[in-house]
């Protein structure tokens, strides 16, 4: 028997023994994975609402009718020369005409009903820095650009963006605290659980180590003991939280986590079981 | 030579385990470790072996020293040695065949020289028979035939035999010594802890007696013998 082959028995022997105990660390670990699923599926969901919603990362400016296409234009470069502004586009009359026309069809018979005398307003539509933006600019913004003469108003996303990114933010913060706590918390519980291994095949391991057993064939099965714990445990997390949305998807709207984000919480689980059981099976020098 | 202690001291708490301990092991003796119980034979043994390091003092084993030997080299120094305890230390779950086999198993040694080697050491030992037993399902003198099969499986140059009779009756105890003796007898240095010496037939081993952690000289058990 190669020494690989009798290192595999061991870890058979010890993943095999006291299924019980095992039981319970894995549905505690599959727990604190289901809490931070969660956290990641709302971050995730969030997140592509901001996605989508990033071009009104942007304001659109409303001039007074008696503003003239050149005096709008002036005050296009005044604006694109502020801080923070991306670009500035002016949007004539006759183009707001033709955007209302082209997505609003069913409404085109407003414009008609308002008579040959009726115009749009001309606007400005302006893009900012998305990754210098955040409520408080975007307010200042707002008010210097209403400030300006010939602005009639400034309208953008006021009570909606500006939540939605602190929100965001927010969540974001949540996700990498509940990560460390997780980290940590499972890190002890594997610890523990390994521990607890090591204790009760203690005789083996003594055993063990009076024949001459290199040290990592003494350690591996309760290494591996921790890595499965931690596989088994997020993927078993994963796949519950996976049910769960699909169960949920019908009253609340939302997308699961995308693979890669999948495969970062196997990975988690895998690094954490490794961390508590290198610290459960350690011994000092004997 | 195979063991040497020089001013060897040792301490579990406030008192010593073992103090002074100047002691040489010559290569093909049979050395009877010999004294009450917490005289510190046990000790002296896990000292062999390194399963502890001397407070002070040095041990040397087959050219490792106690000073030097790095985690790593543990397993190799194990290798050259073949312990035997009172309470045999069989594994359970393995059969009495695996049991034997398990230092060449730990070692990657190949399954064909395993099979034979395990197959031929329980054969001189009188177990071929019971190889398939469990530990529990053998008599305790079987088992610690059993035991001593397995610290001889990888030819070690030392066995300890920790109160190797400790758990036996009589007869059976006097069938142990005679196998350690017949071990002895093959070359291999044999160091057994007891505490009746009168076990071992004088003349058939050097004999150091052990009190309170201090060594009192050799051939005692003549002593002990006159006194009772
Ligand atoms: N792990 C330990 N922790 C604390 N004290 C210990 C430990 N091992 C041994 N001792 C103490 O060291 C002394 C020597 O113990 P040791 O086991 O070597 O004696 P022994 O001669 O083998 O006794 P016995 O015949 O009962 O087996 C005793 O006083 C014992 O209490
Ligand atoms: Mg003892």
């Amino acid at each position: 028997m190669s020494l690989f082959q009798s290192a595999t028995r061991e870890v058979a022997i010890n993943l095999t023994s006291r299924p019980g105990a095992r039981l319970v660390t894995l549905l505690m670990v599959a727990l604190a994975f289901i809490v931070f699923d969660t956290f990641l599926i709302i971050s995730w969901n969030l997140q592509g609402i901001m996605d989508r919603e990033e071009n009104l990362v942007g304001m659109e400016v409303f001039l007074q009718r008696d503003i003239s296409q050149a005096q709008g234009l002036v005050i296009g470069d005044n604006i694109s020369s502020m801080p923070d502004v991306k670009s500035v586009y002016y949007v004539s009359p006759q183009e707001a005409e033709a955007l209302f026309r082209a997505e609003l069809p069913g409404r085109a018979d407003l414009l008609d009903v308002m008579g040959n005398d009726f115009r749009l307003p001309a606007s400005l539509q302006i893009v900012f820095e998305p990754e210098t933006m955040n409520q408080g600019r975007i307010t200042e913004l707002s008010r210097q650009i209403g400030s300006i003469a010939g602005v009639d108003d400034a309208v953008y996303g006021e009570d909606y963006l500006p939540g939605l990114l602190k929100t965001v933010t927010t969540i974001r913060r949540l996700v990498i605290l509940l990560g460390i706590v997780l980290v940590s918390s499972i890190s002890m519980v594997v610890f523990y659980t390994v521990r607890l291994s090591v204790v009760r095949r203690s005789l083996t391991v003594d055993i063990m180590r009076t024949v001459g057993a290199p040290w990592w064939f003494i350690r591996i099965p309760f290494v591996i003991e921790g890595v499965f714990m931690g596989v088994i445990g997020s993927a078993g997390g994963l796949a519950i939280s996976a049910i769960l949305s699909k169960v949920l998807a019908g009253a609340v709207t939302h997308r699961f986590m995308p693979l890669s984000w999948m495969t970062l919480v196997i990975l988690l689980g895998a690094i954490t079981g490794t961390v508590g059981a290198l610290a459960g099976s350690y011994e000092k020098e004997r | 030579m195979l063991v040497t202690m020089t001013g060897v001291r040792l301490s579990y708490g406030r008192w010593p385990a073992l103090d002074k301990i100047d002691m040489e092991i010559k290569q093909g003796e049979f050395l009877v470790i010999s004294g009450p119980s917490g005289a510190g034979k046990t000790t002296l043994l896990r000292l062999i072996w390194m399963g502890d390091r001397p407070d002070s003092g040095l041990v040397e084993v087959s050219g490792f020293r106690s000073d030097r030997i790095r985690r790593s080299e543990l397993p190799q120094l194990r290798r050259k040695i073949g312990i035997v305890f009172q309470d045999f230390r069989l594994l359970h779950t393995r059969t009495v065949f695996d049991n034997v086999a398990l230092p060449l198993q730990v070692t990657g040694t190949g399954k064909r020289t395993v099979q034979k080697r395990v197959i031929s050491l329980l054969a001189r030992m009188g177990l071929s028979h019971r190889r398939n037993a469990f530990p529990h399902e053998l008599s305790g003198g079987e088992q610690q035939r059993v035991a001593i099969a397995r610290a001889m499986v990888a030819h070690p140059v030392i066995l300890l035999a920790d109160e190797p009779t400790g758990n036996l009756d009589p007869e059976v105890s006097r069938e142990v010594v005679e196998l350690l003796l017949e071990i002895n007898r093959g070359g291999t240095t044999v160091v057994m802890a007891t505490h009746d010496p009168r076990q071992v037939p004088a003349g058939k081993g050097r004999f150091l007696f052990l009190d309170k952690g201090v060594l009192r000289g050799a051939d005692r058990w003549t002593e002990l013998d006159s006194e009772t």
